[in-house]
């Protein structure tokens, strides 16, 4: 029993303090006296009328405040008007603008939204003599006039069109001229007159609808339909003007909620003594829905859509309760998990939304119904919060402060709920994102082993046919080279030597001159027998014919005598070159490639293997050019040994003027003379072949024979 | 006239106070949630709080809210009070405290309301007997100390549930009568009356008094 403790509370509460002395048992269940009282002087209004005031009203009563205000308005636009008529002295100006300056700069904020660009005497002229501003006013009408609005007119045109065109057009014609009027004032009157406009405008309205012919016929339904349409419609037009008004400090007050919501993040159910079980997921989920529900809230514009919001949030946190709790739902539960909501939502601009849908939504809306119940419910929450104090959350004020500046922090379970869940959800999210790129990563590392195989196979194949290329044309590639570097030209150079000699038999050419030309002559067979198998057979016998018959013909001491010698032996000869030629083209392995190097190895002199192989294949044009041109860039000495003098000599000559031109008419003008006349098989040669093949094989032999007989020798 | 939703001269709004725990919901659920008026055939009683009755002839729609009774929210719950014709002011017979707080409610309502507001007093939970700790003649003193109704009520059993809204609603239906309720004050008045001209002349008049007074 602790009787004095209790007995002091009672007296303090002077009214119930006969109960004092009657039941002494009951007061162990008297706890502590209400701390968080509303004080009667707080509330009276400050003009001492007995009425009661309101913070939102400086303290004054409703009556008071309009009084008050609309003195202040008087006096200013007496000031004002003096200043302007009057010419009074720039001192008594200033004393004006001391309150209008502040008033002129919001002004010229909203100015600047609804487009009006006018000075201080013209807004005061315009507000006294309408009819001259009206123009103008229109212009405005038709700018903040925005889409919803316009979205809503067609949409109401089209539902009512069964109530018949003069019910419309009375409804729009209303509704415009409440716009416009709202309009007109907006920049003049405080927003509490134009809620106060407003809410006449409403009241107007259900008169008219209750009490004029037009709307005889028209049910009550539909009657409170086409109210409820004209508040959604003129407001969702007046919106831009109407919400978060510039000339109040509405966005300071949103500013400032969103700070402490934001300061208050620690408070958690248990704080608020709210059976919200912060860890169900059913339960989040609905907190969440009502969270979001209360979000939406700003992005509504008229003012029943922004109740539905409320409306909406509040019924998932009923259902939240109902979930934690079961049965019925009482204030006593709803109002904390609505401030938990409020806390963990902190919505944008949620001072503003509260105003705005105090002051122009319809007055009877917000005193009845679950809208205006849970909208109380929600100013209630959100004063709440603005008032929250160690007190009201039973905890002691050091711990409060503390949390306050941060210098505490407690992980509460809505949070580490989230923080677990959304751990957990990035967890989920890192752990596909491993799999999914584990996944491409096991392509990659196929798609790279099947491209390495692939590049094996490639390479194996690439070897594989090179290797069979080389196997099957080993000819074409290595004795070219030898050729090419040392053997060609030599070889080449006999025959063309040959040749030459041959043409220059008859003018008695220098022996010496064709005896340096020729020695290569011999290697050209040796080096042929080293690589080329088909030629090996011939090898043998290619030597020794050239051998012999320049032995043969080198026994022979004159060129001149040796010619009909030379050209039995040159016969034989040029037999087994033509067999070598087809057995070559038995190959089928590109006799161009042969030849085509001989352009390329400049330093030839004579292109010689050209010149062979055009023995074999079919004789080549081109092949006389390069002829030339390597010629010029030869030393002089060769040049005159060979190509010139082999050219001039042929056109010179008499005898065989018919064999020259032939020559210059088909392809074979660069056959060496020697070796074409032996091919019995071509049948244009062989008709002329009788004179052709002597002279050249002659001289061939003859110059092989008169310079060449000690390096044959060597060969063998 | 159908008989829709629409189909009422007034609403009164009501307000329930109290501690936390005294029962108030469970008195308004029991409230609104029977349907058993006969002569209302409409039964959108589902209606949020709310419930349709009749007061000497009229029909009037109760619209009743629920308050949070805890001490921290006091300060904040003003706006509850806004426009209230009816407070009903529940107290639970079985605990002391709630009988204790009862003259702070008291002075709330007060401050907060229109002087012709009806304030009724209930004592919750007459059902549990044993664990009385009220007594009856304490409490009706006290509310007759203080001009109050009184009555013990049964959330649970639905005693006197039915009696204490029925009163509230005759008493202020008198004080409009009477003309000490005044109906055109939006803001402090405590009644509102949709339309339904031609329904009753009562509500015509009513009517045309309040465009009067607007405009």
């Amino acid at each position: 029993m602790t009787l004095p403790l209790s007995g002091r509370i009672f007296i303090a509460n002077d009214n119930i303090c006969l109960i004092f002395k009657r039941s002494y048992k009951y007061i162990m269940y008297a706890t502590k006296q209400p701390s968080l009282r509303i004080n009667q002087a707080d509330l009276q209004c400050k003009e001492g009328c007995g009425f009661y005031g309101n913070a939102d009203w400086d303290g004054y009563c409703s009556k008071c405040y309009r009084n008050h205000m609309e003195q202040a308005r008087r006096k200013k636009l007496k000031q004002a008007a003096n200043a302007q008529s009057g010419h009074q002295g720039e001192s008594s100006k200033s004393q004006v603008s001391g309150f209008t300056k502040f008033e002129e700069k919001k002004r010229q904020q909203t100015d600047k939204k609804t487009k009006y660009f006018k000075s201080l005497p013209v807004f005061k002229k315009t507000s006294s003599a309408k009819d001259i501003g009206k123009p103008e006013k229109y212009a405005g009408l038709r700018q903040s006039n925005d889409p919803d609005a316009d979205k809503l007119k067609t949409e109401f045109l089209s539902k009512y069109k069964y109530l018949g065109d003069e019910i419309r057009r009375d409804f729009l014609r209303f509704s415009d001229s409440f716009i416009r009027q709202i309009l007109e004032d907006t920049n003049v009157k405080p927003v509490d007159e134009l809620a106060e406009i407003a809410q006449k405008r409403y009241n107007v309205y259900n008169t008219r609808i209750n009490s004029y012919h037009l709307y005889q016929q028209v049910s009550a339904e539909v009657r409170a339909e086409l109210e409820d349409f004209l508040e959604k419609y003129t407001m969702t037009a007046l919106y831009t003007s109407l919400f978060c008004p510039s000339s109040t400090n509405d966005e300071d007050k949103d500013l400032s909620i969103q700070d402490r919501i934001r300061k208050l993040t620690w408070v958690n159910a248990h704080h608020l003594d709210c059976c919200i079980s912060e860890t169900s997921l059913e339960v989040r989920d609905l907190v969440y829905t009502a969270i979001n529900d209360l979000l939406g809230m700003d992005s509504v514009k008229a003012p029943q859509e922004k109740l539905q919001c409320v409306v909406k949030c509040c019924r998932s946190v009923v259902e939240v309760l109902q979930h934690c709790q079961g049965g019925p739902v009482s204030a006593d539960e709803f109002l904390p998990a609505l401030i938990f909501v409020v806390l963990k939502a902190n919505p944008a601009r949620l001072k503003s939304n509260i105003l705005y849908v105090t002051r122009f939504c319809k007055e009877s809306r917000l005193m009845q119904g679950e809208a205006g119940y849970y909208f109380t419910n929600l100013c209630c929450a959100v004063s709440f919060i603005e008032n929250l104090t160690a007190e009201s959350l039973n905890m002691p004020e050091q711990e409060f402060q503390s949390y306050m500046s941060g210098e505490m922090t407690t992980v509460s379970a809505w949070d580490s709920a989230l923080v677990a869940c959304e751990g957990m959800h990035q967890l989920c999210e890192h752990l596909s994102l491993l799999n999914n790129l584990n996944e491409r990563n096991i392509s990659i590392q196929e798609e790279k082993n099947k491209l390495m195989e692939e590049m094996n196979a490639l390479k194996e194949d690439i070897k594989r046919k090179v290797s069979s290329v080389l196997e099957s044309t080993p000819l074409v590639i290595k004795p070219r080279k030898s050729i090419s570097v040392t053997d060609e030209k030599p070889s080449g150079g006999s025959l063309l030597s040959n040749i030459a000699i041959a043409t220059h038999n008859s003018e008695n050419i220098d022996k010496t001159k064709l005896t340096l030309d020729l020695t290569p002559c011999i290697k050209f067979p040796c080096i042929i027998e080293d690589n080329i198998e088909e030629d090996n057979v011939l090898k043998p016998s290619l030597s020794a014919d050239l051998l012999s018959p320049f032995e043969q013909s080198f026994e022979g001491t004159t060129p001149d005598d040796n010619s009909i010698l030379g050209l039995s032996k040159v016969n034989y000869d040029i037999d087994l070159s033509d067999l070598s030629a087809e057995n070559s083209m038995a190959e089928a392995l590109t006799p161009e490639k042969r030849f085509s190097p001989t352009p390329s190895y400049t330093p030839d002199p004579f292109s010689p293997v050209g010149t062979t192989c055009t023995i074999t294949q079919q004789p080549l044009i081109p092949s006389s050019v390069p002829l030339q041109m390597t010629v010029q860039k030869e030393p002089q000495q060769i040049k005159d040994d060979f190509v010139a003098p082999f050219l001039e000599d042929l056109t010179r000559e008499t005898a065989e003027e018919t064999l020259l031109d032939k020559i210059e008419a088909t392809p074979t003008i660069n056959l060496p003379p020697p070796i074409n006349p032996i091919k019995t098989e071509y049948s244009g040669f062989s008709k002329q072949g009788w004179k052709i093949p002597s002279i050249p094989c002659n001289t061939g032999d003859y110059s092989s024979l008169s310079s060449q007989p000690g390096t044959s020798k060597q060969d063998e | 006239m159908s008989t829709g939703p629409y189909n009422y001269s007034y609403i009164f709004k009501y307000i329930i106070i109290g501690d936390m725990g005294v029962g108030k919901s469970c008195l308004l659920h029991q409230f609104t949630e029977k349907k058993f008026m006969a002569d209302c055939p409409h039964t959108i009683g589902v209606e949020f709080g709310t419930r349709i009755i009749e007061v000497s002839g009229q029909k009037v729609k109760l619209q009743i809210w629920d308050t949070a009774g805890q001490e921290r929210f006091r300060a904040v719950t003003r706006s509850y009070y806004r426009g209230a014709a009816g407070a009903l002011m529940v107290y639970d017979i079985t605990r002391r405290s709630t009988y204790n707080h009862l003259s702070s409610w008291l002075t709330d309502t007060r401050n907060l309301t229109n002087s012709s507001t009806v304030i009724f007093l209930i004592g919750n939970k007459c059902d549990l007997e044993g664990q009385r700790d009220v007594t009856y003649e304490e409490a009706s003193k006290f509310a007759e100390e203080n001009g109050l109704l009184f009555v013990e009520a049964s959330a649970k059993t639905g005693d006197n549930v039915e009696e204490a809204f029925l009163e509230t609603a005759k008493k202020i239906y008198q004080s409009i009568q009477d003309g000490r309720l005044d109906l055109n004050a939006a803001e402090s008045g405590v009644q509102h009356k949709p339309s339904q001209p031609g329904r009753n002349n009562l509500s015509n008049d009513q009517q045309t008094n309040r465009d009067n007074c607007a405009c």
